[in-house]
């Protein structure tokens, strides 16, 4: 089947009449982003399905959803009253069988004073033709219709012949367990062999019910049989369920094993983005607790004046000084003393000597100072006026009775003696004599320390933003952040431990199942030995052949199966070597590798030596899917599949880089007789374009260019966009 | 697919030759006509038929119960 042409008008940025003619080989429209490419694709999808991607909700809506949407702008802004009309029309040769095929879909809004009407949904018109005639018969019945859909495009095959570039990572998804299983059973025949294989299982089945039946007629203890047969069943039983748990096990096991190598190619990334952190976090706690020292340290600097004595710095000579005065002065008051002590001695003396020559109060003291008052002495009866020697000497007879021996403490006790204190002040002095000489060790002893913070506090700031800056990088360019990491290493981890308990329950289960099965022997030979007649030889043969029936289906289903993947394999590769042909660095052969025992293949890049290749980035992958997806389509090669459908894809080269983009072109016209590619890689790049142009190894039917009518700045104005198409060959 | 090569993709398998059904790389050249050596010949090839004719699984099943019930 060959897609001839596609008609569109006023669609969406398709205003006015458009029509773009294909022919076998690739067929390529080019056109910037924004340009149309998109709405072309929808075109195509529209007319089949009454759907339209959209790109906002990467998902498909039907024309209920979209209504005037579906309206070019510009013809609903140049209409002023009526019904304005947008339509698309397919048509679809089939050479092999002389067909043609017209699909038409449309969709009109209604213009009245401004106000418009929409209709509620699209409507389909479809007709067909024979090749050798004029005209057309419209196809009314509705099961014809989807048959003639079917024909143009099966629903299996649909999603690996039309598709959107950012579908591709969901044809064939990693996550989910059976996508190239599907694709294999839609893509080949597998089908018949599962078929064949149902039958031996209901066979073998029936058969062995047929035959236990027989043995337990033919029993010579009826009881006896019936109760091992019931033993025989209750293990029957018990082995189904078994072995169904052994499938669960085995499949979460694959699961689990799976899902660990997908996170395997992120799992050093992650392992360092947490070395990091945690090296990171041990820099923060060393800096916070250094930081707390130095504040401490720089608060007990200014107590230090006073706790260390440091305040007295550079006292040492008023010490000194002060030393010298208090010695001066202690060896001066010790020798007035020694004055003063012989001066007491002197006055004593005298008053001693005094004392022996007239007692004490002789004459009394009334009558002495009566004789001072009179300046007259009664003992002589001679005057003795004031400040004469007579007069002194009465006055010192007077003063004689007050008079007593002195020492040397009396003298002084009324005048208070400083020296206690001066010694005081010079033992203090004496003893922080001592302090000074050390103040100056401890303070720099105490600056050397803060020095020592201060340098390693700065060394840590340093290595904190050093790490935090790799912790970015990391994070840029491993797309994980710290906590993302984290998830990631322990689902790892959780995967990891589940995989090993299920490794541990499957080997239980199958120890489990051995024994079963050795008890279901035993039965079998003691139901055998009960037998006392014979069982008919038909039977025994019966039960013979539909046991090697079933033996034989599931070992060719098995076969078959595997032969395909190995053929999907070798059909990857050759596409996935002919797309990087252009890039010297890529390199890797895909595997598709088993999964849940047989229910899934994933492909995988691999080296030489069979080993994974990881890190891969999304251009890689989407290259490994595309080759897996022209694969399990040039598997079929032969079949008419790859024949009969036409591939359309937009914008499938976007993730990757522009050294496949020829290389893509090549294999895909050489794997599909039709296909219509959107693409940007040739807008600009006019070297790429001419080899598009002129490779003699692309099999190349039409290309276009697509423009639109007016300048990227204006495209805010839909009411004037319209859509220019040149031919370029 | 046609029920000769759906046929050979069974003979293929080990089994015949372990069993002496065929000998090593004789299904090659089997044909659809060629007399049936053994009873599990007959019943694949009316389980190839069944499957290829859209015939149900049961009727494919009778049909092999009753030529493998006949006692010859």
């Amino acid at each position: 089947m060959i897609l001839e042409s596609i008609e569109i008008a006023n669609f969406m940025c398709y205003a006015g009449s458009n029509k773009f003619e294909f022919t076998e080989g690739i067929n390529v429209i080019i056109g910037d982003n924004g340009y149309g490419k998109s709405k072309l694709f929808d075109a195509f999808y529209w007319v089949m399905y009454n759907e339209c991607f959209d790109t906002n909700k990467k998902k498909f809506q039907k024309s209920p959803f979209l209504k005037k949407l579906i309206v070019s702008d510009k013809a609903i802004s140049e209409t002023k009253e009526g019904i304005i009309t947008a339509s698309v029309i397919l048509t679809f040769k089939n050479l092999d069988k002389g067909n043609v095929y017209i699909l038409e879909r449309n969709y009109s809004v209604k213009k009245e004073d401004d106000i418009l009407i929409e209709d509620i949904d699209s409507k389909e018109v479809v007709w067909q033709k024979d090749l050798h005639y004029l005209t057309a018969k419209e196809v009314t019945d509705s099961e014809q219709i989807s048959r003639i859909k079917k024909t143009i495009l099966p629903d299996n095959i649909k999603p690996y012949m039309w598709f959107q570039g950012e579908q591709v990572e969901s044809i064939i998804d990693f996550n989910k367990t059976d996508t190239l299983t599907q694709a294999i059973n839609v893509l080949s025949n597998i089908t018949r062999y599962d078929h064949i294989k149902e039958i031996s299982e209901n066979l073998k089945e029936s058969t062995t019910k047929e035959f236990n039946k027989k043995q337990r007629d033919l029993s010579s203890d009826k009881d006896k049989s019936s109760n091992l047969e019931l033993q025989r069943n209750h293990i029957l039983d018990r082995l189904k369920e078994l072995q169904k748990q052994e499938l669960q096990i085995q499949d979460t096991k694959a699961t689990a094993e799976e899902k660990s190598e997908q996170l395997l190619n992120k799992i050093s990334d992650a392992q360092k983005i947490k070395e990091v952190e945690a090296k990171r976090k041990s820099i923060e706690k060393n800096l916070e607790e250094t930081q707390e020292e130095f504040t401490e340290e720089q608060k007990l600097l200014h107590k230090k004046l006073f706790t260390n004595k440091w305040v007295l710095k550079g006292t040492e000579k008023l010490f000194v000084e002060y030393s010298s005065l208090y010695n001066n002065y202690e060896q001066t008051k010790l020798k007035q003393e020694l004055t003063k002590q012989a001066r007491i001695e002197s006055e004593n003396q005298i008053m001693i000597e005094l004392h022996a020559r007239l007692p004490v109060d002789v004459p009394e003291p009334i009558h002495l100072e009566n004789m001072l008052s009179n300046e007259h002495c009664l003992v002589c009866d001679r005057e003795a006026p004031l400040g004469s020697d007579a007069y002194i000497k009465i006055k010192e007879l007077l003063d004689r009775s007050k008079t007593k021996v002195k020492s040397i403490e009396s003298e002084d006790s009324n005048i208070h003696d400083f020296g206690a204190d001066l010694r005081k002040l010079y033992q203090n002095g004496l003893g922080l004599s001592h302090n000074i000489k050390n103040i100056d060790d401890d303070i720099t002893s105490t600056f050397r320390r803060l020095r020592k913070l201060d340098k390693k506090r700065k060394t840590l700031t340093d290595d904190l933003n050093a790490i935090e800056s790799e912790i970015n990088s990391l994070i840029v360019d491993t797309a994980l952040n710290v906590h993302q990491a984290n998830d990631l290493l322990n689902q790892y981890n959780a995967q990891n431990e589940l995989a090993k308990r299920a490794i541990t329950q499957e080997n239980s289960t199958a120890n489990e199942i051995l024994k079963r099965k050795q008890e279901l022997q035993q039965l079998d030979i003691e139901l055998g030995r009960l037998v006392s007649g014979e069982i008919p030889a038909y039977l025994i043969e019966k039960l013979k052949v539909v046991e090697e029936f079933n033996t034989l289906a599931h070992s060719t289903r098995r076969r078959v199966f595997d032969s395909l993947v190995k053929i999907l394999e070798t059909e990857a590769n050759q596409h996935y070597q002919l797309m990087t042909q252009g890039n010297m660095s890529a390199r890797g052969i895909i595997k598709l590798k088993e999964l849940n025992s047989g229910k899934n293949y994933m492909p995988e890049l691999t080296d030489e030596n069979g080993n994974v290749l990881m890190q891969l980035n999304t251009g890689n992958i989407i290259l490994i899917k595309l080759a897996t997806i022209m694969a399990i389509i040039s598997a079929r090669q032969g079949s008419r599949d790859t024949d009969l459908y036409t591939l359309i894809t937009d914008a499938p080269m976007s993730v990757f880089g522009e050294d496949y983009t020829i290389g893509f072109c090549k294999t895909v016209s050489n794997v599909y007789r039709q296909s219509i590619i959107m693409s940007k890689e040739f807008y600009k790049n006019m070297e790429l374009r001419n080899q598009l142009l002129t490779n003699p190894d692309i099999k190349l039917g039409k290309v276009y260019l697509i423009t639109p009518s007016i300048p990227e700045n204006s495209r805010a104005n839909r009411n004037q966009l319209s859509t220019n198409i040149q031919a370029l060959n | 697919m046609t029920k000769e090569e759906l046929l050979r993709s069974f003979l293929e398998d080990e089994l015949f030759v372990e069993k002496s059904y065929l000998k090593e790389g004789e299904y090659k050249n089997y044909r659809w006509a060629a007399p049936s050596k053994h009873k599990l010949f007959e019943v694949l090839k009316t389980s190839i038929e069944g499957e290829l004719s859209n015939e149900s699984p049961q009727i494919t099943e009778k049909k092999i119960n009753q030529f493998l019930n006949k006692q010859t």
